[in-house]
């Protein structure tokens, strides 16, 4: 032990312009700024960026392949264009359906990348450098929902736009489809802010209740399953039998409920698939309730976890 | 004012008393920490740092209150962990600048700084690897870098040489002392080696079961007289009655006889005294004052404990 020993020192021998230790003089910026950062960092990190190539394979794959019907429907739309004018055709997809069908693939998104926000911090222990620091507890944990809401936003939104664009490019003057086309595309953007908030906020919920990526993982692919079918089958049961109550469960289903809640936002009637006695205006109610329960329970875990 | 300063400061987890009634008052330099595992070192630093509220009793750091003033606290501290906090799978440069970023600094700024304190800690090429491929005492480098990022005012460091072989744990003191006197941030390294502590610091504080047992200056304790011990396969009682008549201070410990090492004359006095009673000799060493050694002798300071 020296203390002139220069490799020990920190310090290359012969390096001519070592300037010393400088003090910071600049400014420091408080909370929100803390939050933003940590929101741009962890929105970074869902789609892979700054990270191995073997992280942005997971997202981009599967927020490809929902995107993919959209891009399919708009590369055979000159094709298919001609029959529906004539009306011997109409688009599988539309802005409004789109999510009752292929929601499935956003479950796994959720699955895959939620443990990524909340499970590492806490499996690798990082939670006291965060709370060391210029943020409190609420603002990592809505930092860190914003980041995966607008994650999943931006991938709701993907084939909202090629639906459109397709659309559009169907027309003979493509300025006037669009002055017919965007009012029929607007609500897609409400609609899939709420779609965004309620899945990230479940899953977030949920994941940041375990360290373990995997746990969390299977836990959230059950929690979505589950809610899914058991409400459903109940339902299916509970038609038979007359049971009465059995139409409210399920509006506590994550994804169904959100296809009857985006129905509202474009003023389409429910389909069959739904309970009759239920109005669009039931699911946008509950899906709005699930993503407060979801986190005011996020919030709570932030609150008492202990670093 | 003082840097850190602790009123009847209590903590308890449900039966166990982390921190009975701690009185404190500290001011800059690099102060040592010293205590036994669970003595309370960590409580007291997660206190500090408002990560955890005191049962009882208050504390303030620079001057500002731990539980009402933590946000302010913390722009103005640096905290290194005991256990691992860095994740896999991003490099020290991104890791050390996203904390930076947390800390406040905005982006040009949080990149300089980082670089600075990535080369203030001896972390060079290797900077821009994934953490995951490191080594502990690249770690622990990385671990400080973080603590430095926004230039502290205090940095909390805890155990900082938990895992390292001697030469890191040589060059992590190092670089704790130069953090401490040629960039004038005050330091609190807790530690459970009495040795370390030693080398770097100028204000010790022992604590044990979340008493205060001595808080002074360093040279307090290292004027004291050190000790040599003897240690024979058989006869350790004759040696030690030999050197009690030759006139040394000496104790038998088992198979060690323990002598007050006050002039070097000893050295010879025990060479001829072992040589004289033909005694098998297994080792002539100046000890090393233990942390029980500290707990043992010093008797507790006035208002340390109640």
């Amino acid at each position: 032990m020296s203390a002139t020993n220069p490799v020990a020192a920190g310090k290359p021998s012969g390096s001519i312009y070592d300037l010393g230790y400088r003090h910071y003089e600049g400014k420091r910026r408080g909370r929100l700024f803390a939050a933003w950062s940590l929101y741009v960092d962890s929105l970074r990190g869902i789609w892979g960026f700054g990270r191995p190539m073997s992280a942005k394979a997971a997202p981009f794959i599967i927020a490809g392949l929902y995107s993919f019907f959209a891009v399919i429907q708009l590369a055979f739309s000159s094709v298919i264009s001609q029959s529906i004018k004539n009306g011997t055709a109409t688009d599988i997809f539309t802005y409004g359906n789109y999510f009752s069908r292929l929601g499935f693939f956003l479950i796994l998104f959720c699955v895959a990348q939620a443990p990524e926000v909340v499970c590492r911090d806490q499996r690798y222990q990082v939670l006291p450098l965060y709370f060391t620091r210029a943020m409190r507890r609420v603002d990592y944990a809505l930092a860190r929902l914003a980041s995966l809401s607008t994650a999943l936003f931006v991938a709701l939104m993907v084939p909202m736009v090629a639906l459109f664009v397709g659309d559009v490019l169907m027309g003979a003057d493509a300025f006037a489809a669009m002055g017919t086309e965007l009012p029929r595309a607007l609500p897609a953007i409400p609609a899939n802010l709420l779609t965004a908030l309620s899945m990230a906020s479940i899953s977030l919920a949920l994941s940041s209740y375990s360290p373990r990526r995997a746990y969390s993982a299977i836990g959230l692919l059950a929690y979505f399953l589950l809610m899914e079918a058991v409400p459903a089958i109940i339902y299916s049961v509970g038609q038979q039998a007359g049971w009465t109550w059995a139409d409210k469960l399920v509006l506590t289903t994550p994804i169904t409920s959100l296809g009857g809640a985006t129905n509202w936002f474009f003023g389409i009637p429910l389909t069959s698939e739904f309970p009759s006695t239920l109005g669009a205006d039931a699911y946008l109610v509950a899906c709005v309730a699930s993503v407060c329960l979801f986190t005011a329970v996020l919030l709570f875990r932030y609150r008492r976890i202990s670093a | 004012m003082a840097l850190i300063e602790t009123a009847s400061l209590t903590k308890d987890y449900g039966a166990v008393k982390a921190l009975d009634r701690l009185d404190l008052q500290v001011e800059s330099g690099i102060i040592g920490l010293v205590g036994a595992n669970g003595a309370g070192k960590s409580t007291l630093i997660k206190i500090l740092l408002g990560l955890i509220p005191p049962t009882a009793g208050r504390a303030s750091v620079l001057g500002l209150d731990v539980v009402e003033q933590a946000p302010e606290i913390r722009k103005f501290v640096g905290y290194m962990p005991e256990h691992d906090c860095l994740p896999p799978d991003v490099s020290a440069t991104e890791f050390v600048t996203h904390m930076a970023r947390i800390s406040g600094l905005p982006r040009s700024a949080a990149r300089e700084r980082t670089a600075e304190v990535l080369r203030h800690v001896g972390l060079y090429e290797e900077r821009y690897r994934q953490i995951g491929g490191y080594s502990t005492g690249m770690k622990q480098r990385v671990k400080l870098a973080q603590a430095l990022a926004h230039d502290p005012k205090l940095l909390l460091l805890d155990e900082p040489t938990n895992g390292l072989d001697p030469t890191g744990r040589d060059e992590m003191l190092d670089l704790i002392k130069r953090t401490g006197t040629d960039f004038g941030i005050s330091v609190v390294v807790a530690s459970h080696l009495l040795g370390e502590i030693e080398q770097v610091c100028t204000f010790l504080l022992a604590i044990d079961a979340g008493h205060l047992l001595k808080a002074a200056p360093i040279s307090t304790f290292t004027q004291r007289t050190p000790v040599v011990a003897v240690e024979v396969e058989e006869g350790a009682d004759r040696l030690t009655a030999a050197l009690i008549s030759r006139g040394f201070k000496a104790t038998q410990e088992e198979q060690c006889v323990l002598l007050a090492l006050e002039d070097e004359a000893l050295y010879d006095a025990v060479r001829d005294t072992v040589a004289d009673l033909g005694l098998p000799l297994v080792r002539v060493q100046q000890e090393r004052r233990r942390l029980e050694d500290i707990f043992r002798e010093a008797p507790p300071v006035a208002g340390g404990v109640q």
